[in-house]
């Protein structure tokens, strides 16, 4: 059942047992499996069916620290949440990606990959993917991976039909949850604003915030201030250790064959470097894309190396003679050291229309990313010299040290941590179930739980761990 | 030694010392490479490109 209004809702006389916060890929696939387990369940998705300027200005935060992204544009208020505007490149958390690394702090999940690969076959269905191929070495020290670019499902669009006929699942739109209410055991209740106004306290027996990246913190937070403590009980990583992947272009490179690596429709290819290249240097997880030069960019790159090796210029212009796709810029994208400092605070000034303090997200990219991404592509030119696959050329401001762009992707609009996944109540929000520390009937879905975010983007992961605690909830709740 | 170094004018002494570098026993340069030691598959960075040495040739 899709309801346009909370009014509409109330008539129903639907008697959820879960409340589900946010139609996003979490939201919508817990309900799903919940729904499927014949467990009632309401999600209340605080935009409409249709992206609106009014919705989107609930969004608005500021940002302290290293350039990034307006927060209003980086997500998206209506239902299906920010699938609407994702990309579709899957792939799932390396086995890597679960493990402490001892080179930096806080690195590590309760849960190893293995948790969720279960779950895999049930998220190909959702996302629409085909399987995987293994990763292939290149050298020691470099991985050549597969990132799947997808059919990039709009979760609104793809489901309502099914939501629409669902007994056990009511959408309803148009209904922002401002506030959770607790008493450091349970939430009690969920304060609504619906129709420009307060529209009354929602019960359930059990909650689950998927509302993203960003907001789950800021609800989180705000509910907390509220209620003294009652809603996030050990509250000291709440807002913390929030990451995203920050993206930049690093170089070119010369490949002596570009067929040579299997490309996907768009002709691109990724990188990522061997565990044993990450300790070795210690670095953070990378992904390096390959993205087909044009012509006019590859002639320049020519004339460059010219002045540095004329004979490795003229080869570079036969193979250019031979085919025109033969070189290709690089894009780096990298994981983040875990930082408490990089966190999501609510303003003192700034308020939204319904009376949430808006966003104040403090970000800064470290000097451990900043060697990443410097020893990340030499790795990768090395390999590719040595292999005699291609050669590589960093950009000057990589070599030489100088200032991030301002001008390039700056980041993947992946919004992670802030409710991280843990043991140690003083380092994270949630257990390995995905339950708040300390409440009963508080869960939290979504990316805004990861420990660490690898280098690949999010959705993947998301939707496995969301099929993971729905089949948990399920079970929890059947008991 | 003393002696002898307490004969030696200032100046002299001064000029020992400037003169001491240029004694290849002060240099610290390998012996001139044999082509043949050269590694050309060592990869060397230069102006941001990541080469093989025997591409500089």
């Amino acid at each position: 059942m899709i309801f346009d209004s909370y009014e509409a809702y109330k008539q129903a006389d639907f008697k959820p047992k879960v409340c589900i916060l946010g139609s996003g890929p979490a939201g919508t696939t817990i309900a799903r499996k919940l729904g499927a387990a014949g467990i009632p369940v309401v999600v209340l998705e605080a935009g409409s069916r249709e992206f609106s300027d009014e919705s989107q200005d609930f969004y608005r935060g500021k940002t302290v620290g290293d350039f990034y992204f307006d927060l209003d544009i980086t997500r998206l208020r209506f239902m299906g949440g920010s699938s609407n505007h994702w990309a579709g490149w899957c792939r799932v958390l390396d086995s890597q990606d679960f493990e402490p690394k001892a080179w930096a702090p806080d690195t590590g999940w309760p849960i190893s990959r293995a948790d969720i690969e279960p779950y895999l076959k049930e998220v190909h269905d959702i996302l629409e993917l085909p399987d995987f191929r293994p990763d292939v070495p290149v050298s020691d020290d470099i991985r050549w991976v597969q990132l799947i670019k997808s059919p990039a499902v709009r979760f609104g669009e793809k489901f309502a039909d099914e939501l629409d006929r669902s007994k056990n699942i009511a959408i309803v739109l148009n209904t922002y949850a401002t506030e959770l209410i607790g008493d450091g055991k349970r939430v009690t209740g969920a304060k609504l604003w619906s129709n420009g106004q307060d529209a009354g306290t929602f019960s359930a027996d059990y909650f689950v915030t998927c509302t993203g990246g960003l907001e789950n913190s800021r609800l989180l937070l705000w509910s907390n201030e509220r209620s003294n403590g009652g809603v996030v009980p050990n509250a000291a990583a709440l807002g913390r250790y929030w990451m995203e992947h920050p993206t930049f272009e690093g170089g070119n490179a010369i490949l002596a064959n570009y067929s040579e690596f299997e490309v996907d429709a768009s002709n691109e290819a990724f990188f990522s470097p061997t565990l044993a290249a990450m300790e070795r240097l210690q670095i953070m997880n990378f992904g390096i894309r390959l993205i087909e030069s044009p012509y006019p960019n590859v002639k320049k790159l020519i004339a460059d190396l010219a002045c540095t090796a004329p004979n490795m210029a003229e080869w570079m212009s036969s193979q250019l003679d031979q085919r025109l796709r033969c070189a290709a810029q690089l894009y780096v994208a990298w994981e983040q050291a875990p930082l408490a400092s990089n966190q999501i605070e609510l303003s003192k000034t700034d308020v939204d229309h319904a009376g949430v303090p808006r966003i104040e997200l403090h970000w800064k990219k470290s000097p451990l990313e900043r060697r990443t991404l410097l020893e990340g592509l030499r790795l990768f030119g090395t390999t590719l010299a040595q292999k005699n696959l291609g050669r590589v050329r960093i950009d000057d401001w990589i070599s030489n040290g100088g200032d991030y762009p301002t001008n390039e992707e700056t980041a993947g609009h992946h919004h992670m941590g802030g409710t991280r996944m843990g043991t140690d109540v003083l380092k994270s929000v949630v257990d390995a179930n995905c339950r708040v520390h300390g409440m009963d009937n508080l869960y939290v879905g979504g990316s805004s739980v990861f420990c660490t975010s690898g280098q690949c983007n999010p959705t993947t992961t998301i939707t496995a761990l969301a099929c993971r605690l729905g089949e948990h909830l399920g079970k929890v709740i059947s008991v | 030694m003393s002696r002898f170094i307490k004969k030696m004018s200032r100046r002299a002494i001064v000029q020992a010392l400037i003169a001491l570098p240029a004694l290849s026993l002060f240099r610290n340069q390998p012996a001139p490479a044999n082509p043949d030691e050269i590694d050309r598959d060592e990869i060397v960075e230069i102006n941001g490109w990541i080469l093989r040495r025997s591409d500089l040739a």
